[in-house]
Order: C-alpha cells, then structure tokens, then sequence
C-alpha cells in the first residue's frame, strides 16, 4: 500500500508537470493544446538523444538540456500553430494543435522509430528499503524535480514583474494589452513555459515508463482530465488533480488491472462533466468572446 | 444547384477521375479496394459534416461511431452469419442509439468539454473493444468476414463491391442535401454564428444539435459496415485516434460546409497517399501538415477556397398564407434580480391585438430586461408570462418566438456574412416547417417587402448600415408570422424621414391585429405611433397614458431628469 502511494504520487508528480503546461496556455489562449502530450514524449525523447551525446551522464544534468530545447520547441509550436490563429474561434487553435501534435507523433517516429526507449536514471541506482516498500533514488528524485520546477513555476508567476505580466495577460488579454504588456510575447514565452514543463515530465517519465512516439496522447487525456477536475484554469488544481487521478490509476491498477482503471477514469470524467460541467473546484479561465 | 457546390462538385469529379486511371491502371485488386475505401471515407466525412461542420461542435467521437458500425457488421457476419440486409441496417442503428443516449449530457457542454467527453467517450469504446475478447476478438479483431450478401445476392469483390459502396455514398449525398440542405443549412449556419439570432428565428438549437449528431452516428454506423466488408478484417484499429485524425483532417482540408467538401477530402487524401507512395511511412506527418496549413490557410477547405455564397434568386413560388392572429400579450407581476440589483419589480402589463404600446423609460430602468423575460432569453424570478390562453413563462425563446412572439433586439443579432433573403427565410423556415423551400424564400422576399428593404435582398447583412439592420430584423420577426412584436429601439439610428417610414409600416402591421410593444427614448417618435405610452423607472411602472399626457407627467420627467429641489 505504501509503495502503491509512493509510486502513484511520483507519477502524479509528472502528471502535474503535463497539466500546468496545459493550464498554463490554456489561461493565456483560451484554447485547448491539444499537444502537451506529445511535448512530454517529445522531451522524454530529447533526453535520449541528449544521453546518446553525452553517454554516462546522470539524468539530472540532462534536465537543464532538455528544458531549454524544450522551450525553444514551445516557441516554434506557438508561432506556427497558434498565432496565426489568434484571432480565430478557439476551435481552430484546437485543430492546429492536434495537427501539430500529430507532426511531433510522426517526425519522432521518422527519427528515433517506433520501438520504446528509456532515458538515464537521475540519479542513478540505489534507495532505502522501508517498512514494506522501497523509496528507491529514482522515484525521490522524480518527486524532488518535480516539487522543485512546481515551486519554481509558481515563484516565477506569483514573485517576479514577468510573472505579473504572464498573470495579467492570462486574465484579461486586452486590459493588459492596454496596460502596455507585451502581449504576444507574453503568450509566446508561456508555450515556452508548458513545453519545458512537459519536456521535464518527459525526462522524468521515460525511465521507468519508457517513451514511445504515441504515448502522448494518453497523457494530454490524463492532462486534459487532471484539469477538468481540478477546476479549469487553475493551477493548483491542475497539480492537485493530476495527484488524485495518479493514485486512482496506481491503485486501482494494482488492485484490478490497468485496463479497469483507465475505463473507470474515463467514466469518472463524463460523470464529473455531466454533473459539474464546471470542474470539481469551479472555472477560473478567462471566456473568450 | 449553387454555383460554388457544382465548382466543387467539378472538382470531386476530377479528383474521382484520377483515382479511378490510378486504380485501373494498378490493374491489381488492390485498385478497386481503394476505390471503394475513399467511398467508406466520403459517407464517414458525409456523416462528419452534421456535427462538425453544420452543428460547428469538434466531436471527437465520429471514427468511433464508423468504429462501432465495422464491430457490429463483423459479429454479426462471422458469429451468426447473417446477411447484410440485417447487418446494415444494425450497423447503424447501434451508433445512432449511442449517440442519442449520450446526447442529452455532452451537446449542453461548452467546445472544449464536449471535445472531451467526446474523446473519453472514445476511449471507453476502444477499451472495450480490447478487453472484450469473447466478443470482439481483443487486439487481434476478427477475420474472415464473408463479402456482401444482399436477400441472397452476393456483391462480389473488387469492382462490383466498389461501385456498390459509391451508389451508398451518392445515395448519402442525397439525403445529406435533402436533411440538411436550403433553409436548415442556413438554419445550421445562424446557430453556429449567433446563437441569439437563431432562438429569436424560432430556431431550437438543443434539436438541431441532437439530429446533426445523431446523424453523424448513423452515417458513421454504415461507413464502418462498409469498411469491414471492404477489409474483410476488423480490429481495435478502427476505433484508434489515428481513425479520428483521418476523419478530422478529411473533413478540414476537403471543407466542413459543404457536401462537395466532404468527397474532395476523402477522395484527395487517399489518392494523396497512393501518389506519393515513396513517402508512404510519412503518411500521417503529410496529413498532419496539410491538416496545419489548411486550418491557418483555408479554414473553409478546399471547397470553401472555390467559390463565393450564390447570390440570393428571387423566388417565384406562392408564399404560404400567413397565420391568423393568435391573441395579446398578458405580463402578470414579473419581478427578476440579478444580484443585489433589482432589474423588474412586480410589472403587470397587457398588450391587446392591434395596439402599439411604447414602453420608455430611463437606462437600466428594465425595458429590455422585459422584453427579454416575454420572450424566453431570461427567466423570471416571479410573475408569468401568458399568450393566448396558454402560460409561457418556462418556454424556451425559440418555442415562444414560434407560438408567435417576436422580437428584435436593441443590438442588431444578424449574421454578417448571410445575405437578407436568407436571413428572413430561416425564420420563416422554422414556423412553417412542412412547406418547400421555394415558398418559404417567397415568404421572405413578401416580408422584405413589407419593411421596404426588397432590394437589399442579396447584400450580406454585415454590409447594411444600421438602420436597415434593424429593418431585417423586424422582417425576420414578420416570418415568424407572430401575433406580438416586441421591437427593442427600433427607431435608432434612422433619420426623420426613416422613423416616419417606419411608423407608417409598424401601424399597418396594427391595423392587422399585431399587437406591437415599442421600447424606445424617442418621444417624438412613439408621439405619434403608441396608442398608449409606459415609463418603467428602477424596475416598476411609474405612468401610463398616451404619449402626450405621458411627456408631462411630473413622476417621468422626475425619473428622466431628477426631482428639483
């Protein structure tokens, strides 16, 4: 039982990690990216690459690597697949996004192929054996990094003068467009922003799960969901429903089967939007006109 | 037909040319095969335009419906045996029925929810599919299955089966443009863009949305049947995202509007990858980038880039007669708050047949709070709304606008790109539902008449000015045939001359037994149109009387200008 918490909080943790990119650019576009997923196999993929480079380096290091690229990914993506639908209704940002999540799908499969891959370990082996579970060094650090970038996000949106101009552009576009925020660089900085997120996940994620180019679709539902739950548009209800469906999915996996759990979280959803079609804890995203 | 559907239609044909040289040129089986899976395709994207290009909702859920449709044909072939006058049939009532039992929770849902739900409502089938092994056969699928045995007769392989899938599709094609073709195309194209002005058009948007999803079953349903007839195997593949995408990126880059749009996509995209053959294992990156490029480039599709909206043609049909007068309007003590702040307080008024009642009164004094409540865009709180006979007080503004209440609003609620015609045809479609198209656009064309604005009648609404806007509005109302008309400033905007003209037209409409309520601020105007004048201030009544007695009262000229000291 302890183990199963563990394990389901570590994933939960990189489940987070997916859902505040999502909730990041969906409070700045009002519209859904369809892609984060694929970002996260796109980073987990970026570690491997990075890690055929520089072989015997930690997973760890590799993180500042994998961020950066990611980011930089995050920018391409905001500049061919939603500025020039900006002024579009938000389905169009919606289909542009599945479409490039489907080019990041494929041109990873052109590149790396279609077999699993697994990324380096962060930290290497090792761990101490509890009472009935083991908290090896993989899953602490999984927790660690991700406890960390979360924190640091949330410094970065509630301390810093930029963070104040990606809040106000967040909640209200053209209010901060008239308060002489630079808007469009505002939006473009955080596509950067829930790439690198969801690249770290990747990082995180492609060890002990391994990455294939189509698990990302998986993930955006899970994102999609966690965000659902937690309220759409906030934040800590991304990172908290990204927790709960992590434990649900561990545990009912580990008592039924994987299969059951997925059903059961997909019924979970349609039940939560049939009934609260606001989210479990109300809707904080900004309506677009 | 329009024009911009034959340039399409044109091009379809080229397009079903080259794939047919190409699949007699193979001169393999594989040839007609691929004929006959563009066909499956063409009727999944058919069926794919009812909610996504009519309806304008993203579902995510239509390869799943074609998905449910080859499952049912494959059991019911291989397990019992039986032949596809059953199987079809049941290939599509499966998806339809889960369709409509799914409707009545995911269609209330805003975009990206019902994005969603569609989506987990597609993974629930593709679980099941794979952990239903007994039934489905699990990952593997089930082989094998017979080809198309229809009454006894046998639809051999190859061409035979080809040329029977496309006699489906033109027969799909048919329907399609019979169900959703003329008035409820446009019908469709209002409540995609204005919601407002569909409800104020009579026009229910929850029954619009429920037939054009469960349509999109149905068709998905016998797409899917065909498809396990075609390939002879079925597996979980078929309910896979990767059949989704095909669908989306079909109906995108061939165009959602149109029905040319929907065999230009199916056709190009899998003679696109027969073409380009050497580039085979690219094939969903292609789709993925033709998928971009056209929803940044051409968000209308193919068939969207080739041609104009037809201009509207005059009809020469007999309009329908129009519908005796049903009665006044009866407000009884509406009160209705929004917050703290008290919009209506207990506002009891009449409005009998052939009168004109102007209703002034300073801002925020409830005018249009009213107008809203009488006809069904808000809810009251307290009081009751009745019209002949009847309580209306629950109804929503489309039911309302039919029985025969019509408004217009103080912000013209048109869509631009439609032309007047048109937009005065939609109402008239949806209170005379059983009457042909033709006499429906005589209708409009009498109702245009009777505003003075007949010859505007194909320039796009966007590209009036003001005051003419609100004359279709009022044309629009008139092809509700209504027995009350409430007209929210109607007189803004036009000029002496203008709100003369309008005045003189409001009092023949009286004269016929429409009861009319005028909300305005233009004193001169109601002067000498209302037969009686009331001021609402802060939510209550505070005067009646005409409109000359109405002007000196001291409690209206205290709630226009303030009490002296």
């Amino acid at each position: 039982m302890a183990q199963l918490l563990l394990n389901g909080l570590a994933l939960g943790a990189a489940y987070a990690l997916v859902a505040l990119g999502f909730v990041l650019v969906l409070n700045a576009t009002g519209a859904v990216n369809f892609a984060q997923g694929d970002m996260v196999v796109a980073g987990g993929y970026a570690a491997v690459a990075f890690a055929g480079l520089l072989p015997d380096m930690p997973g760890i290091l590799l993180l500042p690597l994998v961020l950066a690229l990611m980011a930089g990914l995050g920018l391409l993506f905001s500049a061919l697949a939603y500025f020039p639908l900006k002024r579009r209704p938000p389905t169009a940002v919606f289909i542009s996004t599945i479409a490039g999540g489907i080019i990041l799908q494929n041109g990873i499969t052109a590149l790396f192929g279609s077999a699993p891959r697994s990324a380096p370990l962060l930290l290497g082996e090792g761990g101490f054996q509890g009472q009935g579970f083991l908290a090896d060094r993989q899953t602490l650090a999984i927790l660690g990094v991700a406890a960390l970038l979360i924190l640091g996000q949330h410094f970065l949106l509630s301390r810093t003068q930029l963070g104040r101009q990606l809040r106000a552009t967040a909640q209200d576009r053209d209010m901060a467009q008239a308060l002489g925020v630079p808007v469009n660089r505002m939006i473009a900085l955080t596509f950067a922003l829930g790439a690198a997120l969801a690249g770290a996940a990747g990082l995180l994620l492609a060890n002990r799960f391994f990455v294939t180019p189509t698990s990302g679709g998986d993930l955006m539902l899970k994102a999609y969901i966690a965000v659902a739950i937690g309220g759409w548009g906030s934040l800590p209800g991304a990172v908290l429903g990204a927790l709960l469906i992590a434990l649900f999915e561990v545990l009912i996996a580990g008592w039924i089967s994987y299969t059951v759990a997925s059903v059961a979280l997909y019924g979970a959803l349609l039940v939560i939007l049939f009934l609260r079609p606001q989210g479990l804890l109300g809707e904080a995203a900004q309506r677009r006109a | 037909m329009e024009r911009a559907s034959l340039r399409g239609m044109g091009l379809f044909g080229i397009l079903a040319g080259a794939l047919l040289s190409w699949a007699i040129w193979d001169g393999s089986p594989y040839g007609p095969r691929v004929v006959a899976t563009a066909g499956t395709y063409a009727l999944l994207i058919l069926g794919y335009h009812f909610i996504f290009g009519q309806a304008g909702a993203l579902s995510l859920a239509q390869g799943t419906f074609f998905g449910l449709g080859a499952y049912v044909t494959a059991v019911c072939a291989t397990r019992w045996g039986l032949g596809f006058e059953i199987t079809f049939p049941l290939a599509i009532l499966l998806p339809s029925a889960v369709a409509m039992l799914v409707a009545g929770s995911v269609l209330r849902l805003a975009s990206h929810y019902f994005a969603l739900a569609t989506l987990g409502i597609a993974q629930v089938a593709l679980l099941i599919a794979t952990s239903w092994q007994d039934v489905t056969g699990g990952a593997t699928g089930l082989s094998g299955l017979p080809g198309i045995v229809l009454f006894g007769m046998a639809v051999p392989r190859g061409w035979p089966l080809a040329a029977f899938v496309w006699g489906l599709v033109g027969l799909g094609v048919l329907l399609a443009d019979r169900i959703a073709g003329g008035v409820r195309r446009l019908a469709y194209e209002t409540l995609r863009e204005d919601p407002n002005a569909a409800a104020a058009s009579g026009i229910g948007g929850a029954r619009l949305r429920f037939l054009a999803f469960a349509l999109s079953a149905a068709y998905g349903g016998a797409a899917g049947a065909l498809h396990a007839h075609t390939v002879r195997v079925v597996s979980a593949q078929v309910l896979d995202f990767g059949m989704m995408i095909t669908c989306l990126a079909m109906a995108v880059i061939g165009g959602r509007k149109r029905i040319a749009g929907a065999l230009i996509g199916a056709t190009l995209l899998v003679l696109l990858p027969e073409g380009l053959r050497f580039l085979a294992d690219y094939s969903m990156l292609i789709y993925g980038v033709a998928l971009l490029v056209t929803i940044v480039a051409a968000p209308d599709g193919i068939a969207g880039l080739l041609g104009e909206r037809a201009p509207a043609f005059l009809p020469q049909a007999a309009p329908p007669p129009p519908k005796p007068a049903k009665g006044g309007l009866d407000l009884r003590d509406i009160s209705k708050r929004f917050g703290g702040v008290i919009a209506l307080d207990g506002v009891t008024l009449g409005l009998r047949p052939g009168e004109i009642l102007g209703l002034i009164g300073p801002n925020g004094s409830g005018k249009t709070t009213l107008v809203n409540i009488a006809t069904g865009f808000e809810r009251a709180d307290r009081g009751k709304v009745g019209f002949a006979g009847e309580t209306l007080s629950s109804r929503p503004p489309d039911d309302i606008a039919r029985r025969g209440i019509a408004r217009t609003f103080q912000t013209p609620a048109l869509v631009p790109g439609m032309n007047v015609l048109d937009t005065v045809a939609v109402a008239g479609g949806s209170s005379h539902p059983e009457i042909h198209h033709s006499r429906i656009l005589a209708r409009a064309a009498e109702c245009l008449e009777r505003m003075g604005i007949g010859t505007v009648a194909a320039t796009s609404c966007g590209d009036l000015p003001p005051g003419a806007q609100r004359s279709v509005e009022i044309a629009r109302a008139l092809a509700l045939d209504p027995s009350v008309l409430l007209l929210d400033e109607p007189a803004a905007g036009l000029n002496e001359t203008e709100q003369s003209e309008l005045g003189a037209r409001l009092r023949v409409l009286a004269a016929r037994g429409l009861a009319i309520l005028v909300v305005e601020h233009n004193m001169p105007f109601l002067l000498g149109l209302a037969d009686r004048v009331i001021c609402l201030d802060r939510g209550r009544i505070i005067a009646e009387g005409t409109a000359a007695a109405i002007q000196e009262d001291p409690k209206v000229i205290a709630a226009y200008f303030g009490t002296e000291p």
